[in-house]
């Protein structure tokens, strides 16, 4: 018998929804813990809901009536008995409120310190604090921020600049400004946006670099002062300031420019006494390799899947053991990195008409799999895909012995994935993969604007896929049943008009 | 039987007769024998001239969706008045739609407005995301068909300007 390990905490409450939701209660299960999901109205169905040990209804469909709002979270953690919540991204994680909340109830935030999550969120802060502690800042204005302040400050900078909330993070209430036309406008729309994402209108001015390659630094602080980095994620592959595809290693990166930048992001860590999980991201100039500090995420990353696959590690569940003050076992010199891995964000969008959210249902859904192969979803056959919520369905990630090999093994997971019912970005995904750019590894942020707008599926119908259309009309409902309700309230379908048809005539 | 596909806004008939231990479909001027292996859930296992083939089809309404070779498919089954592609298609009329589901999060002008090519006219929110509806001629507002807080539907009409 192998010894028993004791669990650092016997029940967890999940307070998020989708994939993430799903990939924390997985790491529970694996741990002996118990897990506590709460849903949304919306989500009495979904899959985070069905999958978790416990699940509490806290609210309406509307995100401020659920899964932001921390009063209802904290009382079904307090109702369920659980010991500690993890926020996952988004929603409350990277809320100091929410962090401090859940303290003043007893109970353990898997997450940073509300005081270093302060000091981070605020983006105007945190420039201030990064540029003391020598970490290179992008020229940019963070002070009063009444409209003629920004206007200023951005004429001082130069156009074009880049609007972005100072409470803000995840592409909210961003906006790139070409012109001083353009200005007042821009700020309108993102401090709406940045109210309704964060409650917090306020806004900072930066100097947009073009034709720059995003890179962040993996962090894990325990509460013992070791702080290390797990390499970084090359994240340039965006659309609307939001990421789709990210790799590791960065073809970018060589082992001294990746050591600077580690460091770099540790001390940043250090300059707040962080502890937990958390992330650097910069920007890389690709012509000088000069970086400069963009933000750090006080929270678990969407894309944090490749850094487990790279090094092995499980970030979610460190996260747990060092809340629960374990010790990191590992030090800097004992990482390494395993080839290479590369995530794509399946969404809900249509990327030939600037990537608008689509909505729908999932009427058919099935993961790729095979070796060095993941996939963390938090849809089902059945999903509906709303207005309420993200439009992300799953992410796919990948592991190869190097990148070209990592690039053939996620084009082969991308055609294996079935997902029908609703338009998704999966063949514009393809498309990036094979772009020549993607594949000598020098795409920067502007790479979706400049090379792939416009995109346009492919228009081409086999008749191959005309007969599968046809057969079906008279297999999937008769052989399964499964499709049956829909087929008969269905005025379309043949079934109505089969009668008569008599079996065997023609031949 | 003759069933018909809209795909892109091109029609395609497929014409299917069922004989012993399967169908001959007829596609354009191609003509093919098909025996079914297999379908569970959508997923279908076809034998068409002797060639194995997986693919995985799901209805709704009148939407068909296909999953062949890595690449999706999506059709509509027209009905008799299939002409609401084309209406839809017909922008720069003074019909003002949602580019997507949504709810009205401002309204920023009242029938009866003077206004400009160019100029936002309301204000749509998707998961977190803004959408600026501009108008697309100068003119007179004639009609406004929502409200703020209002949902709206992918493709509803917000708003109606007369040209002028």
């Amino acid at each position: 018998m192998p010894p028993e390990i004791q669990p650092p905490f016997s029940k967890i409450l999940i307070a998020n929804r989708g994939e993430i939701a799903v990939r924390l209660i997985r790491a529970c299960r694996e741990m002996g813990i118990v897990s506590v999901a709460v849903y949304s109205e919306a989500d009495a169905n979904a899959l985070h809901t069905r999958t978790a040990d416990e699940a509490v209804l806290i609210g309406a469909a509307e995100a401020s009536e659920s899964y932001l709002n921390i009063e209802r979270v904290v009382d079904a953690a307090k109702e369920s008995g659980a010991e500690a919540i993890h926020p996952g991204y988004g929603f409350l994680a990277e809320n100091p409120g929410s962090a401090q909340a859940v303290a003043d109830a007893s109970l353990t935030f898997i997450g940073p310190s509300p005081e270093a999550m302060r000091a981070m969120g605020d983006k105007a802060a945190a420039r201030t604090l990064m540029g003391k502690a020598g970490v290179p800042l992008v020229p940019g204005y963070q002070g009063e921020d009444d409209d003629e302040s920004l206007q200023k400050a951005a004429n001082d900078i130069g156009y074009p600049v880049l609007l972005k909330a100072a409470a803000g993070g995840g592409g909210k209430g961003m906006r790139v400004v070409e012109n001083p036309d353009e200005l007042e406008e821009a700020i309108g729309a993102a401090r709406r946006e940045a109210q309704n994402a964060f409650g917090d209108p306020r806004m900072i001015v930066e100097k947009y670099v073009t034709n720059a390659r995003h890179v962040e630094i993996q962090v894990l602080a325990d509460s013992h002062g070791n702080t290390l980095h797990l390499f970084e994620r090359e994240c340039s592959i965006q659309r609307r300031h939001q990421k789709i595809i990210e790799e590791t290693p960065s073809p970018l990166l060589d082992d001294e420019l990746r050591d600077v930048m580690g460091k770099a992001a540790v001390a940043a860590a250090e300059a707040v006494s962080y502890v937990n999980a958390g992330t650097v991201e910069f920007i890389v100039d690709p012509d000088t390799r000069q970086f400069y500090f963009l933000e750090m995420n006080t929270r678990l990353q969407v894309e944090h899947p490749i850094t487990e696959m790279l090094t092995g590690l499980d970030l979610v569940q460190w996260q747990i053991r060092i809340a629960a003050g374990e010790k990191l076992p590992l030090t800097q010199d004992e990482l390494s990195m395993r080839g290479h891995a590369i995530e794509c964000r399946l969404y809900a969008e249509d990327p030939a008409s600037g990537f608008l959210p689509a909505t729908g249902i999932i009427l058919a859904w099935q993961p790729p799999d095979g070796p060095g192969v993941r996939v963390d979803s938090g849809i089902s056959a059945g999903t509906e895909v709303g207005v309420y919520y993200d439009p992300l369905l799953a992410k796919i990630i990948v592991q190869a012995e190097d990148r070209p090999a990592a690039i053939q093994k996620m084009r082969t997971a991308l055609r294996d994935t079935v997902v029908l019912g609703l338009t998704t970005n999966r063949e514009f995904l393809l498309d990036v993969l094979v772009h020549e750019t993607f594949q000598k590894g020098t795409a920067t942020t502007a790479f979706i604007a400049q090379h792939m707008n416009p995109w346009l599926p492919d228009e081409y119908v086999p008749v191959e896929a005309l007969i599968a259309a046809a057969i079906s009309e008279f297999h999937s409902p008769s052989n399964t049943g499964a499709n049956l309700s829909t087929s008969e309230n269905d005025p379309y379908s043949p079934w109505k008009r089969l009668k008569g048809f008599r079996m065997g005539m023609g031949q | 039987m003759r069933l018909s596909y809209l795909a892109n806004g091109h029609n395609h008939d497929v014409d299917l007769e069922k004989g012993e231990g399967g169908y001959r479909v007829t596609v354009g001027d191609s003509s093919q024998v098909v025996q079914v292996n297999s379908s569970t859930d959508g997923a279908l296992q076809l034998l068409i001239d002797g060639k194995m083939l997986k693919a995985h089809v799901a209805a709704e309404g009148k939407q068909r969706y296909v999953w062949l070779n890595g690449k999706s498919y999506s059709f509509e089954k027209p009905s008799g008045s299939a002409r609401r592609g084309a209406a839809a298609e017909a922008g720069g009329d003074g019909i003002l739609r949602a580019p997507m589901p949504g709810q009205v999060r401002q309204v920023l002008v009242n029938e009866g407005d003077q206004v400009e090519n160019g100029q936002t006219l309301l204000l749509l929110e998707a998961m977190k995301m803004e959408i600026r509806i501009q108008a697309n001629l100068d003119g007179k507002l004639m009609k406004l068909h929502v409200a703020e807080g209002q949902t709206v539907d992918k493709d509803a009409t917000l708003l109606e300007i007369e040209e002028g």
